[in-house]
């Protein structure tokens, strides 16, 4: 009896998620539409990207109590590639056999990048409303659209709020070594270099091993007036807390990867002389009112800094989804290349390459335990 | 302000002796098994979740006191990592002993993949901060000696790695219980037919090597504000190295290699630039080997020391 059901067991689990699995492909196909929604939901940068796509799912029940999309309820597949690039193509590929017409994700710029190349043969619309490395739009992918700035932006953004600004001649940067976090550090390097100022210290590390206090020795001994960190919060926190630890106190600046409560919180009180560039503060717009309210209602949470991001993404996909009348990518995409559209973050266009036309990169500090706009300079 | 050099040394110092607090229980293992624990890296991350998970329910219970929270949150990490520890020994190795060599070894990859994401699913997928409430006396102190700067947390953990290794050592060389590991690691047949009760011997083995990644758990989510399931990982790896290096099987030479590792991360940070910390320690590893492939001190407890 024991070893029949040895046996008999396993064959019945396979047997089930065959089940299972045929449910979920045949249910589907033609009495809804399907949008993937990507992101990193778990690790370090779960929580930022888990907001993220909770702001697109937002959009989607919005558009579903009206009736869904050219008639048909829209289906979110959610996926977590865990902001690992391997897991990210298995992800894409995942979404692409499940029938998904198009994709709202990845969040991190080294997931974005593969998985776009699957998107884009597979025909599929993909808008990442997080991903800022510059490689996602540059290779000329006719489907890869971005709904954030760009990390060349970015940088440029501190390394002008860095050496006009604060009048800095002297940084260390330290990077995640991510496709993000590298490409990031080496834009805000070339843009400070080319504006006379000095980078006395550029180093790649692990963010896993949270220990930094060497490269903080080796930054104040070099002379560094402020310190850069090209990377996601995970990181950051504590980068920062050791360095004033260290009695570093200079300037800390990093980029929209710290732009988390999570960040703060990490910080604390040593949260002095903290800045990170983001795009502008939207909470407080009226526009946005509607989309918090309806956010806290269903996550019984605050928004995270990339919820609106994602809700954008959704609402303007699902818009040129419908304008288009079709879910064909080469169509979809004409409309969203073609015209401007509305969101909370204003009127957006996209350019030939599926970048925003215009980017909108301010400089944020933390503030009385929250991060703000920097009010700017007189 | 002191000078770079001595910064950077005094970081490497004590990252080194975090290893080590990790390297012993991977050494005492092999010393009386001959079988690495792959999964000490999670006992680790365990103790570090445990000691934060304490601390909140006694700040609950009767207030904020530092001190007590504090020592009474590392007992607790130490008791639970110990009852893990003593689990996986029962589970998924006492019954391999006799198993072909790769089968105890496969076993602990199993459990070390089954406990990180059992912490992920269960607890938090996400890094969680150490409550800095009861850090940041130990991390904003200084003591200064001319150019050297440790913090009190620096010291705490230097000064906890040195004792511990000093009880380590007396107990197995100074201590009926010491003869008996020592009898269990040089033969096991031999031992239990002398009336040695092995079966206890080595779980008491695992239940002093978890305790002690416990300690290293709670000094390390201290010294660097964050803990995440994956964290015992990458050390678990370095401390693996570090006992490699100092000798298998050898307490002082745990110590040494630990040491000998973290130094050689922060000087080549302070030389290269930390890009270049994980290719000179293995490289390093590759050439004690190659010149003494026991290690610097030899190993296993029993043979040598």
């Amino acid at each position: 009896m024991r070893k029949l059901l040895l046996y008999l067991l396993p064959a019945l689990v396979i047997a089930a998620s065959f089940v299972v699995a045929g449910c979920g492909k045949g249910g589907g196909d033609s009495k809804s539409i399907k949008i993937g929604l990507a992101g990193v939901l778990t690790g370090g940068d779960g929580q930022i990207g888990a907001s993220m796509l909770n702001g697109s799912q937002i959009a989607i029940d919005e558009w579903n109590a009206k009736g869904g999309v050219l008639g048909k309820p829209i289906e979110p597949v959610v996926i977590n590639d865990e902001g690992d690039p391997q897991k990210a193509v298995t992800a894409a590929q995942t979404l692409i056999d499940d029938g998904v017409v198009a994709v709202i994700g990845h969040f991190n710029s080294g997931c974005t990048i593969p998985a776009s190349n699957l998107y884009n043969d597979a025909k599929i619309v993909e808008i990442s409303p997080g991903s800022t490395n510059p490689t996602y739009t540059d290779r000329g992918l006719p489907y890869a659209f971005r709904i954030c700035g760009r990390d060349d932006q970015q940088g440029a953004v501190i390394a002008k709020f860095l050496r006009g600004q604060q009048k800095i001649a002297k940084i260390a940067i330290l990077n995640d070594k991510t496709t993000y976090g590298a490409g990031l550090a080496k834009v805000v390097a070339d843009n400070f270099t080319a504006q006379g100022g000095q980078v006395v210290a550029s180093q790649g590390v692990d963010a896993n091993d949270l220990d930094f206090r060497a490269d903080i020795s080796v930054a104040q001994g070099a002379g560094a007036q402020a310190l850069v960190w090209g990377g996601m919060y995970k990181g950051g926190g504590p980068l920062c807390v050791q360095m004033r630890e260290a009695g570093l106190n200079v300037p800390f600046v990093s980029d929209d990867g710290c732009q988390d409560q999570k960040f703060v919180d990490t910080v604390g009180n040593n949260a002095k002389d903290v800045y990170v560039s983001f795009g502008k503060d939207y909470t407080s717009t009226p526009a946005a009112q509607a989309f918090i309210q309806a956010y806290k209602a269903k996550y019984k949470s605050d928004v995270g800094s990339y919820s609106i991001y994602g809700y954008d993404a959704a609402q303007v996909l699902l818009t040129a989804i419908q304008k288009a009348g079709t879910t064909d990518a080469e169509k979809v995409a004409a409309v969203l290349k073609g015209q401007p559209f509305d969101t909370i973050q204003g009127q957006i266009e996209f350019d030939s390459k599926g970048d925003l036309k215009v980017a909108d990169y301010v400089i944020w500090t933390v503030k009385d335990g929250k991060l703000q706009e920097l009010a700017p300079a007189p | 302000m002191s000078s770079t050099l001595t910064d950077i040394l005094v970081g490497g110092i004590s990252r080194g002796a975090m290893y080590a607090l990790v390297a012993l229980g991977y050494t005492m293992v092999y010393g009386v098994l001959g079988m690495i624990n792959f999964a000490h890296g999670e006992i680790f991350m365990i103790g570090m979740f445990s000691c934060v998970f304490a601390m909140g329910v006694f700040s609950l219970a009767w207030g904020n006191l530092i001190v007590l929270n504090l020592t009474l949150g590392i007992v607790v990490a130490m008791i639970i990592s110990a009852g893990y520890g003593y689990a996986n020994e029962r589970i998924a190795y006492r019954r391999l002993r006799k198993a072909h060599v790769l089968a105890p070894l496969t076993s602990a990859i199993g459990i070390s993949t089954f406990l990180q994401y059992f912490i992920f699913l269960t607890v938090s997928r996400d890094a969680v901060n150490f409550p800095r409430f009861y850090s940041d006396y130990l991390t904003n102190h200084h003591l200064k000696l001319g150019p050297v700067d440790f913090s009190y947390l620096q010291i705490m953990i230097l000064g906890l790695t040195f004792v511990i290794m000093c009880a380590l050592f007396y107990l197995i060389n100074h201590t009926r219980l010491g003869i008996a590991l020592r009898a269990t690691a040089q033969d096991q047949l031999m031992a239990s037919l002398v009336g040695v009760p092995v079966n206890k011997i080595i779980a008491f083995t695992f239940i002093l090597g978890s305790a002690l990644a416990a300690i290293a758990g709670v000094m390390y989510s201290m010294y660097n504000d964050t803990l995440i399931f994956n964290s015992g990982y990458r050390i678990g790896l370095k401390a693996f190295t570090a006992a490699i290096l100092g000798g298998i099987g050898n307490v002082p030479g745990a110590v040494l290699g630990a040491l000998i590792i973290g130094l050689t991360e922060a000087l080549t940070t302070y030389g290269f630039g930390s890009e270049w910390d994980d290719v000179s320690t293995f490289a390093m590893l590759m050439l004690v080997l190659l010149l003494r492939p026991r290690g610097l001190l030899g190993e296993r407890v029993a043979n040598k020391v």
